[in-house]
């Protein structure tokens, strides 16, 4: 009957526990309608069977809702919403929320790092907002809109039943001569069932209770979340029943939109003045260009931190001259704005390079590499190491092939940042000779940059700390003396179809100058092309224009990680026994935040979205998953990790996009993984030592009151990362009775504190990735609920 | 037949002036080079905000406090949404009462101000985004986790020109 061809079969044993329910409450309140209440009016008053019509009405109203509502599943992420490849991105992301930190994890099924509190249903494959559990006995879950309608039906069941069982009684007791009649024997039956399902819906009603009470999920209470925690979800108590109750109905993620009609967006496009403000540049031009006006030259930088870019200097006239993406232009001259400019992250302080405008007058600013220029948005510093990151991160994919330049760059922000602006600027610039050439008649700006290379050549020792003059440099010598050097570059990302002719940027030769200290050019023909193109670039990724924007700290932590990372990577290819080492490494990248007894963020914290890692490295990224050439890398991190915290699985990669995933990434279990590091753990032998392995449990039990147990890495099947070898333990103990304990779908008969256990060890912490080659067994928790372990 | 074929040869022309026009506009139109996410703000909780930082890539398309001000008008709009307050009450009340039947007939305070939130990014669209070649998307149809902003690049007159002159159509041959 179940019909296995497709992929969402038809199971019909997923509707036995509804249909049950549904039978079991209409029928017997039916009979007890049919045959109790007529005596009972009789005998008693009207108003009982009104009373408890009412009462059945509002539970069956109830029951269908809760059934039959969206619970508020969020709906798949579109493909562009990701550009970052899944393997290189971090599983998890930080968010503070009411000073405390909440990690978000990624959903290998649903494409998005899932909000707080929302989880993904392995029986609905689908993530839930504000996900209490997935209720059998509805067949539904529980989340966000229908939260509410299941705690009525909660509580109007048990009155429900209360009632029944009660007048049952009292017809019962007022028949007692006559029990063998059709009505007594039917009230009988009635109040029989009514009993033996008092016990566990009463608890699950006082249990849910207790969980409004506390401003908790389901899921949150099961899985400890915040066992000797902190809830920042919490209201209070008058709060959180408010919430429940009076809260407005959410809305429905899936639904079709309804568009009023499209807007068009048709070019030309406005582009708005460029501040004139957010620098403070003393700019030292080299004496070509004598025509930009001067006056807009000078920035103060005291002014910065008031300003956002609220007035901003008046549109040149050469506006239609943008036809490319567009790097921000630090300083704002009419030419410059019709220079085809990307934006350039505001936030980076940088040595302002001006972007030769190649309209009417191409000219190059060179500034003093005594200045510094500093773009903030925020006066807050962290920020604009973020956007720093995501800069890198969004513009291109500079940092696919020079990770350590990245990680240099980003981690000395400051300095380094001119090495972004001068990348954009290059690109403009890149750009710009693009269209020129492709105007195919104006030779100008190719003369002008010809002259401008001669002309910085002799300030190439005065710029050379800046790679200025090398920018300059092979802007006009390599750029022009190359014309193939780069023909599959500079695609930018505006313009995909167009080829980049005889230039290259020379960003990474600013980059690689800055950090090599100048033998850039020569690479820079080479490495360029990978930077500046994503489509071409060894990388088959598109550059990612996601942005998180909220983890400055955890981003300047992981790109310190991932510089300190590849940085073992390479000592690990070059010296074997340097595994320690990498093992250090690995191991502050997949830390992640349980502070003890809270969220707090731990020290070499989780990089949230590093996306440009190279496929080698392993952040328990999906190549370790394959088990690949990183698999000696995830050993090491796994060995590490349990010394490092429990969230070992933030620094690793997400899991890969396979539907498998959300059956184990939801609900998997530590006690399993745990149980797969306790077996393997004699086979890994050289890399995980027992010494690093007991030195972590004292460390991680104090840690398990934090905000999200940490489940061991789940993604290394064969390796068994687990990070939480001391939770194994317990965990085991709890698993073993568990598995004892018969729990699927039973809603009552255990005590809640077995049910707990049970389904805190299978629930424990978050699933990390999807153990491919486990088995799953399903543990069903409170009231029925189903989890799902990996075995 | 001398005029009959001068209005041939005129029809031609100017079916090929049209097309080439109309290429011309092809030629002109926007492609979608990038996206930008506006990510939730969770600082307060799991109410709906939206970050008002300004990201990178829209610095160079839209003013600062244009965009800032459609992220707050749109945050305000959110919390209205969600406010637990007299309305809402009575609405819960007046749906258990009825069986919920209510939900059939009426729609919720919450639907009313998302109606009123697409009506807003609609016009802000019109008005403001689409004249600087970008798009906001409804938060809604990402499951209000993002509000996306689609940045769209003038492909220019780069186009071919061969294909204007492909086409001609003769009227009347």
């Amino acid at each position: 009957m179940p019909d296995n061809s497709t992929g969402k079969s038809f199971k019909p044993t997923k509707y036995i526990p509804v249909s049950t329910a549904a039978i079991l409450l209409v029928g017997s309140s039916t009979l007890f309608f049919v045959f109790t209440c007529p005596w009972l009016t009789r005998a008693v008053s009207p108003l009982i069977p009104f009373y408890n019509g009412i009462v059945f009405l509002f539970v069956l109203a109830n029951f269908s809702m809760a059934t039959f509502m969206d619970p508020g599943i969020f709906p798949r992420a579109d493909e562009d919403e990701d550009k970052e490849d899944d393997f290189r991105a971090p599983l998890y992301k930080n968010v503070e929320i009411k000073g405390i930190q909440v990690r978000m994890k990624w959903c290998a099924t649903c494409h998005f790092y899932r909000p707080p509190r929302c989880s993904h249903c392995s029986v609905c494959d689908n993530c839930v907002e504000d996900f209490d559990h997935h209720c059998p006995w509805v067949n539904n879950c529980i989340g966000r809109r229908n939260y509410r309608y299941f705690f009525l039906f909660l509580l109007s069941l048990s009155a429900h039943m209360v009632g029944v069982f009660a007048f049952g009684l009292m017809y019962i007791l007022n028949h007692l001569e006559r029990l063998g009649a059709l009505h007594t024997t039917v009230t009988l039956v009635v109040m029989c069932v009514a009993g033996l399902f008092f016990i566990p819906v009463v608890g699950l009603t006082g249990f849910h209770m207790v969980l409004v009470a506390r401003g908790r999920t389901t899921n949150e209470q099961v899985t400890g979340k915040f066992r000797g925690g902190v809830n920042p979800f919490t209201r209070g108590c008058c709060g959180n029943i408010e919430y429940v109750l009076c809260s407005p109905l959410a809305p429905r993620y899936i639904v079709e939109p309804n568009r009023l009609h499209p807007v068009n967006v048709k070019p030309p496009f406005l582009r708005p003045d460029l501040p004139t403000r957010q620098i403070s540049v003393k700019v030292n031009d080299n004496g070509i260009h004598a025509n930009i006006p001067r006056n807009k030259s000078k920035v103060n930088l005291d002014s910065l931190e008031d300003k956002c870019l609220d007035s901003q200097p008046p549109l040149p006239p050469k506006a239609d001259l943008n036809r490319y993406t567009e790097l921000k232009s630090q300083l704002t001259s009419s030419e410059e704005s019709t220079l085809s400019t990307k934006p350039l992250h505001p936030s980076t302080p940088a040595m302002y390079k001006y972007r030769p405008t190649f309209g009417a007058n191409p000219k190059v600013l060179y500034q003093n590499p005594g200045e510094k220029v500093i773009l903030q948005e925020s006066c807050q510093s962290s920020p604009i190491l973020e956007e720093n990151g995501r800069g890198h991160d969004y513009r291109s994919e500079p940092n696919l092939d020079f990770p350590e330049s990245k990680g240099s760059s980003i981690h000395r922000a400051f300095t380094s940042s001119p090495l972004q602006l001068d990348s954009f600027a290059i690109n403009s610039r890149s750009l710009s000779l693009k269209h020129a050439h492709r105007r195919g008649g104006d030779k100008t700006p190719v003369h002008t940059i010809r002259s401008e290379g001669n002309a910085s050549s002799p300030y190439k020792s005065v710029f050379a700390p800046t790679s200025l003059s090398n920018r300059n440099g092979s802007l006009s010598y390599d750029s022009l003396l190359n014309p193939s050097i780069s023909p599959s570059s500079a695609e930018c990302l505006a313009h995909p179809g167009v080829p980049m002719v005889g230039y290259h940027s020379p960003y990474l030769t600013a980059k690689m100058c800055h950090i090599q200290g100048g033998e850039i050019q020569h690479q820079a023909p080479s490495s360029y092309s990978p930077i500046l193109s994503s489509r071409h670039s060894p990388h088959p990724r598109d550059p990612s224009p996601v942005r998180y924007d909220n983890l400055s700290k955890t981003i300047m932590a992981s790109i310190q990680e991932r510089k300190e990372m590849e940085e073992k990577e390479k000592l690990l290819h070059s010296h074997p026994h340097t595994r320690g080492l990498a093992a250090d490494v690995y191991a502050t990248n997949s830390g992640v935040y349980e502070a003890s007894g809270s969220y707090g963020l731990k020290q070499g914290a989780v990089f949230p979205d590093e996306p440009r890692i190279p496929p080698k490295l392993s952040y328990g990224s999906r190549d370790n998953l394959l088990g690949g050439p990183s698999v000696f890398n995830t050993r090491n991190l796994h060995s590490r990790t349990p010394m490092n915290s429990l969230a070992s699985s933030a620094g690793l990669g997400r899991a890969p996009r396979t539907s498998t995933t959300s059956l184990h990434t939801d609900v998997t279990n530590n006690n399993v993984q745990s149980h797969q590091a306790l077996q393997s753990r004699p086979g890994e032998g050289a890399f995980r030592s027992p010494v690093h392995q007991t030195p972590s449990s004292p460390l991680v039990l104090p840690r398990s009151p934090s905000y999200n147990i940490q489940t061991p890495l789940s993604f290394m099947n064969a390796l068994d990362m687990t990070d939480s070898p001391p939770l194994g333990g317990p965990r085991e103990e709890v698993q073993l009775k568990a598995g004892h304990s018969k729990l699927n779908g039973q809603p009552g008969g255990l005590p809640r504190a077995e049910c707990r256990l049970g389904s805190t060890s299978s629930s424990q912490g978050n699933p990390v990735s999807p153990n491919r080659n486990a088995n799953v067994k399903k543990v069903s928790g409170v009231g029925g609920t189903t989890y799902e372990i990996s075995v | 037949m001398g005029r009959g074929w001068v209005r041939c040869r005129w029809g031609w022309m100017t079916d090929h002036i049209q097309k080439f026009h109309n290429l011309q506009e092809l030629r002109r139109s926007a492609s979608l080079a990038t996206k930008v996410f506006i990510q939730r703000d969770y600082s307060d909780g799991t109410v709906c905000q939206f970050q008002t930082k300004f990201p990178a890539e829209l610095d160079s398309r839209i003013e600062r406090q244009l965009f800032e001000d459609t992220v707050k008008t749109l945050n305000g709009f959110y919390a209205e949404a969600e406010k637990i307050g007299g309305q809402s009450y009575l609405e819960g009340c007046l749906a258990c009462t009825t069986a919920y039947i209510i939900f059939l007939c009426m729609e919720t305070r919450y639907e009313k101000v998302l109606k009123k939130i697409s009506r807003y990014i609609q016009e802000q669209n019109e008005k403001i985004y689409a004249p600087r070649g970008l798009l906001i998307t409804d938060p809604i149809e990402r499951g209000m986790r993002v509000i996306e902003i689609s940045i769209f690049e003038d492909r220019g007159s780069s186009g071919s020109t061969s294909s204007s002159s492909s086409t001609s159509s003769s009227s009347g041959r």
